[in-house]
């Protein structure tokens, strides 16, 4: 059975952030080995800024109410405890290009590398998400 | 009324994943064999320690409903198959009701939590690690059938009351993990 679990973050809202980031985080405590590759939206997940208000889908504002409620952790410690368990972050180097972001403009502790990093990774993952 | 467990952990009012995340670093500080409690009120925890443990590798024992909280038992690395059994007197699981009827005591070595979700009827219950304290609750002249859920600790404590002075001990193979009878919750 593989031990590798790999996912594709290609959105940037604020519920793609928790499918994410949910996902990673459970597949780390059950001891997986986790990569995320983040790419064009995606990568707002990861951004210093961008990722302290990633928006509600329109028309989904009500849903903040049910979050706060529920006592769900927010993106921004869900993404340091991904980190913390060892969760690999890889930048997609060309949505940065694209978008004119350096390294820098993201959290600490990610590495940046084109499709072939991320397939590499994924080549014995099972399974891999797509969001 | 709680069951005694070795750890504790105050998991309640988290949403998903934190009673996983929160499990899995607290399994860090238990001991092989070792009882871990984790309190929640998330209802999804039901399902997701019960894949958690065996996708780990620890043996979930069960849940039980406290006032709204979810308690969960977990005991890390249950999986003790593969460590040789050396008391040589022994009998099978199939043998042990008909054997018991006739004067003999069942005795269960597990953990107090894993007797409680699941043990023979009439059969007593002294956890491995109480048994050197409490030879006085046994009888030496009676037959004792020991049991846990894979013949392991049994062996262990099967060897530890001959060492005494024990001379009617048997070890049942291969023990509750794969009992076909009922099943008593009564404690």
């Amino acid at each position: 059975m593989s031990n590798k679990v790999a996912i594709i973050a290609s959105n940037g809202g604020l519920f793609d952030a928790y499918k994410v980031f949910n996902i990673a985080t459970a597949a780390a405590a059950t001891e997986k080995e986790v990569a995320i590759f983040f790419t064009f939206e995606g990568l707002n997940l990861i951004h210093k800024q961008a990722v302290q208000q990633l928006p509600m889908p329109e028309g989904r504002e009500h849903f903040a109410e049910g979050f706060a409620k529920a006592n769900v952790p927010s993106i921004p410690e869900l993404l340091e405890m991904a980190q913390e368990m060892g969760v690999k972050f890889i930048g997609c180097q060309m949505t940065m290009d694209v978008m004119g972001l350096s390294k820098e403009d993201f959290v600490d502790g990610i590495e940046v590398g084109g499709a072939v990093t991320f397939l590499e990774f994924a080549k014995d993952a099972a399974p891999t998400l797509t969001f | 009324m709680s069951l005694k467990a070795d750890v504790q952990l105050d998991a309640k009012g988290l949403a998903c994943p934190m009673p996983i995340v929160k499990t899995k670093k607290a399994m860090v500080g238990v001991n092989d064999g070792q009882i871990l409690e984790v309190q929640a009120t998330d209802k999804g925890s039901l399902a997701d320690l019960k894949a958690w443990s065996e996708s780990v590798g620890h043996q979930y024992i069960g849940t039980k409903e406290e006032d709204g909280v979810l308690l969960h038992y977990i005991r890390k690395s249950g999986d003790d198959k593969g460590i040789e059994k050396k008391f040589e007197q022994t009998i099978a699981n199939e043998e042990v009701i008909d054997r018991a009827a006739n004067g003999g005591m069942i005795l269960d070595v597990r953990e107090e939590a894993e007797y409680a979700f699941g043990h023979i009827e009439g059969s007593k219950s002294i956890p491995m690690g109480e048994l050197e304290d409490r030879l006085d609750e046994l009888d030496k002249d009676q037959e004792i059938y020991v049991i846990c859920r894979t013949g392991t600790r049994s062996d262990l404590a099967a060897r530890k009351l001959s060492e005494k002075g024990f001379a009617k001990v048997y070890n049942v193979i291969p023990g509750i993990g794969s009992w076909n009878g009922d099943l008593s919750k009564k404690i």
